[in-house]
């Protein structure tokens, strides 16, 4: 529980972000409540930096900004606001897996989340998980996970969060937060809207064109303890959203996307004898509709409903072995414009288990199978431990084998698809040591990650693309992460994170580095808090990446720095509001992650948080 | 640079050398009219579109030599899809991501002007007095991805181009895919199948802009060239020759081992022709298919094995389209199968287009 305390005091009260390379055992909390339990229960030895609301009102409302200056996932972005990738630890943009509080949310159609299609604001907490993670969260965890939760808690509770932020390119973002919790029920309800022009100036002094986005999302969760045995617990979640693709002049065409999900989730927890069973019923729907043209009314979509059952169990066998089953079935009806109507259902059965042989020394356990008449799919482990060698260092290490499976674009395109596909598979190993002095902690990692049957698409003679398990990719690299903060006399704060990545990722066959790969990428968040005022720097570096496959320098992006300031000043008696602003990249440094899609230069934003 | 320093040398020889009358004639004879006259091209679709030039002994090669010739400009655009030239010494390049058509100096790559207006997924051109006639995809709309069930209506159409303008005057729409076009005797000839789909031949009068002949062929034909009063076209398993003036069929070769076959080029009086990674020849009125190959290249590209292909003057010319994420290679062979070179290129080599 002082781990606990540390937790909430450092990542609510002090503003900063809580890096965490450990886990230990701890038992269920009874006033705070993140449904995806098994983040913090079956991450042992795993790298876990968790980003709190309150840290993720310095970056815009697009999820890419905020992951970007606060993690070591290299996003390959194709201009601000535009389709965006992740590569975590070196992986292909569909092997992160993201997660909807614990409910896996990529894309049916291409296995993949476009970062700038999720508003950050309508979550509680932010967490990144590196590693891979397919035992608990299924297809795509093989480079890591991200996990959007909404924070449930059970105190007599009345607070309304609003927060405003209005800038340059007539960017708008709104988030409104509000928590009403007893020790019985608990609400959570976030609205967050963004929008902007987005026609910022390029390099060529020509304007960014057809850049325009906007989005709203509307996450809500309940929870109702009905007795000391059993809850209930309700989550939706509502994003609707429309971008324009930019274009690099005046002749392309000009098209858009809209894009309108929804996901519920309901919960029954009960708890009988050393036992624990958490039943979870999912609906999601995935509807994205894509114009070729925007002067025509014409477009293709795609349209998926995801129905997840799961049934959780855990059974506590002492006070120090746990073992916890899952059983999930996943059954998509998608179909598409050019897909025709295609069902698939996937069975899968977990089995977990965690022992605590002392409390220095702690390992778990998971196997995973599914059964699907789609593709073959693999027999998938981890083993993961943790040893605490004296106060100072610990010891972590996992490994495990993990799967994407193909997606229904793989599988189904007409005259394309490839309905032989193989899911793709990896097999990685991870060491690392944490070190923990006061509030100061670092934790260094390696890890070594073997990929398989990766599926790429290829142009073929006939102009059609077509899916194929060709590549094999080797990955291996370091991950390193540092937080501290202390409180100085007169009530001076200061709280600093910073990470750094170091990702050789290979293509077996040839050797070369995979395109859009940086070998180097470091983050550093600074945030300053005295008296009234609160300063915050954030800062990028991100490596040169290659964007041929054989290496050639001479058309490698550079790499770049960016670096955010913002000072805020709270008013009020009860310092009540927050009035601020923010200067992105304040060195106005001209970059692009994308060959040819540059991203703004330096620019503003003004802030109002206003907290009831 | 040649063209400076050959200059120079011609004027100094008018003062240096004037006595020597007979030399200067000839010097100046052999002068070129730009760096690329002497020589082909080679298009690279991109991601951004370049162009490689190789000159005709194949020792000297330049890549990117649009950004060379105009270091200021802005790029080709993306995908560039193929060149036409007209007959006053320029040269079209067409990018069908970017909706443009970049028009420079054929012998010396020098920007004359663009077209980025009226175009939607232009992919080929070709120029009939004073005018030209590209066509254009439009939205993929018009695919049912099943020749059994064509689409009720198409939207591609051909752009008319007056090229003193260099603006879009008309469109014509042919009811069908439009790809690959030629003008033969005053007409012009469209292919209206595209990506394995369709099934027409269209022929247009350019002085009333209509389609005035369609003629039926195999599904996805996806070259044809015309020779000696006959169109000859190729799809995936057949090689049919029309009668160019009635759309009657004249013979139908229907490939019994072959399968896949494309890149169909007629040269002196043999029809060339691509399956897989080998390049096949036969009679341009064979009736029976050949028994082997001319030639077969080795390849590592999944799917970009003969991404382009040219026959001309004795040789033969392979582009292969490689991972489309570096840099590839052309090879050049004679028409006897032995290879001659091969040469490093730009990303996703498509064509061959000759000064």
């Amino acid at each position: 529980m002082e781990y606990l305390k540390n937790y909430i005091i450092i990542s609510v009260m002090l503003l900063t972000l809580s890096v965490t390379g450990q886990q230990r055992v701890f038992t269920a909390l009874d006033s705070v409540y993140l449904t995806d339990s098994k983040l913090k229960e079956f991450s042992t030895g795993r790298n876990l930096i968790s980003i709190p609301d309150s840290l993720l009102r310095n970056n815009s409302a697009l999820l890419t900004n905020t992951l970007n200056f606060n993690t070591p996932i290299y996003f390959k972005e194709n201009g601000l606001g535009m389709v965006s990738s992740p590569s975590f630890r070196g992986t292909s943009a569909s092997q992160t897996a993201v997660l909807w509080n614990g409910i896996n949310i990529n894309s049916q159609f291409n296995g993949q989340l476009d970062f700038n299609t999720v508003n950050a604001g309508a979550y509680s907490e932010i967490s990144v998980r590196g590693g891979g993670g397919s035992i608990v969260y299924g297809s795509g965890a093989i480079g890591g996970s991200v996990h959007l939760n909404t924070r449930l808690i059970y105190e007599d509770t009345t607070a309304h969060n609003l927060f405003l932020q209005y800038g340059s390119f007539n960017a708008k973002d709104a988030r409104y937060n509000l928590n009403l919790a007893t020790k019985e029920w608990s609400l959570n309800l976030a609205l967050a809207r963004t929008s902007s022009d987005n026609d910022y100036e390029l390099p060529n002094g020509s304007k960014n064109l057809n850049g325009g986005f906007e989005n709203t999302a509307l996450n809500v969760g309940v929870g109702f303890k009905i007795n000391t045995q059993n809850s209930l617990r309700f989550f939706s979640e509502i994003f609707d959203g429309e971008r324009h693709f930019s274009v690099l002049r005046t002749s392309e065409t000009r098209t858009k996307y809209q894009d309108v999900n929804s996901k519920n989730l309901l919960e029954w927890e009960s708890h009988f004898g050393e036992f624990v069973s958490i039943a979870r019923l999912a609906y999601l729907e995935e509807n994205y509709k894509y114009f070729p043209n925007i002067n025509s009314d014409s477009f293709s979509f795609g349209e998926a409903k995801t129905v997840v059952a799961k049934y959780d169990l855990s059974y506590s066998i002492t006070d120090k072995l746990k073992l916890n089953t899952v059983l999930t079935n996943t059954n998509t009806n998608g179909k598409g414009s050019s897909l025709g109507e295609n069902e698939r259902n996937i069975f899968a059965a977990a089995l977990l288990l965690k022992h605590r042989i002392d409390p220095k020394f702690n390992y778990e356990l998971g196997f995973r199978k599914e059964a699907t008449a789609n593709y073959e799919s693999p027999f998938l482990f981890s083993l993961a431990a943790t040893k605490d060698l004296n106060s100072l260092f610990s010891l972590n290490f996992n490994a495990s084998r993990n799967f994407r499976i193909p997606t229904y674009n793989d599988l189904y395109w007409p005259s394309a698809g490839n309905p032989d596909l193989l899911p793709e598979k990896s097999l990685q190993g991870e060491v690392g040591v944490a070190f923990t002095l006061n509030n100061f902690k670092a934790i260094l990692s390696t890890y070594y990650n073997k990929i398989t049957d990766m599926i790429r698409w290829l142009p073929a003679n006939d102009g059609v693309w077509r899916p194929v398990n060709e590549d094999k990719v080797r990955i291996y690299g370091l991950e390193s992460s540092l937080s501290w903060s202390k409180k100085f006399q007169n009530n001076h704060i200061i709280s600093t994170n910073a990470t750094y990545s170091y990702t050789v990722s290979e293509n077996e066959e040839t050797g070369y580095q995979l395109i859009y790969v940086p070998y180097h990428k470091a983050t550093v968040n600074v945030n300053y808090d005295y008296s009234r005022f609160n300063a915050n720097l954030q800062f990028l570096r991100v490596g040169e990446v290659f964007t041929r496959s054989d290496n050639n320098s001479r058309y490698n992006l550079e790499g770049y720095n960016v670096g955010n300031f913002s000072l805020g000043y709270r008013l009020g008696k009860s310092e009540k509001f927050e009035l601020g602003g923010r200067v992105n990249n304040f060195f106005d440094a001209e970059y692009q992650s994308v060959e040819n899609r540059w991203m703004p230069g330096r620019n503003y934003t003004m802030y109002l948080n206003f907290k009831l | 640079m040649k063209i400076n320093k050959l200059t120079l040398l011609a004027l100094l020889s008018v003062f240096i050398l004037n006595s020597c009358s007979d030399d200067t004639d000839d010097l100046i004879d052999q002068v070129p009219e730009g760096d690329y006259t002497d020589g082909f091209f080679v298009l690279n679709e991109g991601g951004i579109g370049t162009v490689t030039y190789i000159s005709d002994d194949l020792s000297d090669v330049e890549q990117d030599i649009f950004a060379s010739a105009n270091p200021n400009a802005a790029d080709l655009g993306a995908y560039t899809q193929s060149i036409f030239f007209d007959d006053n010494n320029r040269a079209y390049i067409i990018s069908n991501g970017s909706n443009l058509i970049t028009v420079v100096d054929r012998y010396t790559f020098e920007l004359i002007d663009v077209i980025d207006e009226g175009l939607t997924v232009p992919k080929y051109g070709v120029v009939y007095k004073g005018k030209a006639y590209v066509t254009n995809n439009n939205t993929f709309d018009d695919y049912t991805y099943d020749n059994d069930n064509p689409p009720s209506s198409y939207d591609d159409f051909i752009a008319v181009i007056d090229l003193e303008t260099l603006s879009v005057e008309s469109t014509i729409e042919t009811n069908s895919y439009t790809e690959q076009i030629e003008e033969e005797d005053g007409l012009i000839y469209v292919n209206g199948s595209s990506f394995g789909y369709g099934n027409t031949i269209n022929v247009i009068n350019p002085s009333s802009n209509a389609v005035v002949r369609t003629i039926s062929t195999a599904f996805g034909v996806n070259s044809f060239d015309i020779e000696d009063g006959s169109i000859y076209t190729l799809s995936s398993n057949s090689y049919e020759v029309f009668n160019k003036d009635n759309g009657e069929q004249i013979s139908n070769l229907e490939f019994s081992d072959l399968s896949g076959a494309s890149n169909l080029v007629l040269e002196d009086d043999k029809a060339y022709f691509t399956v897989n990674r080998s390049v096949y020849v036969m009679e341009q009125n064979s009736t029976t298919e050949p028994e082997k190959p001319l030639l077969t290249y080795s390849s590592t590209s999944q799917y970009g094995a003969m991404y382009g292909f040219a026959a001309k003057d004795g040789r033969i010319y392979i582009a292969d389209g490689g991972d489309f994420s570096s840099d590839s290679f052309v090879e050049i062979y004679s028409t006897n199968g032995s290879l001659l070179k091969n040469i490093t290129v730009g990303l996703g080599p498509n064509g061959f287009y000759f000064n």
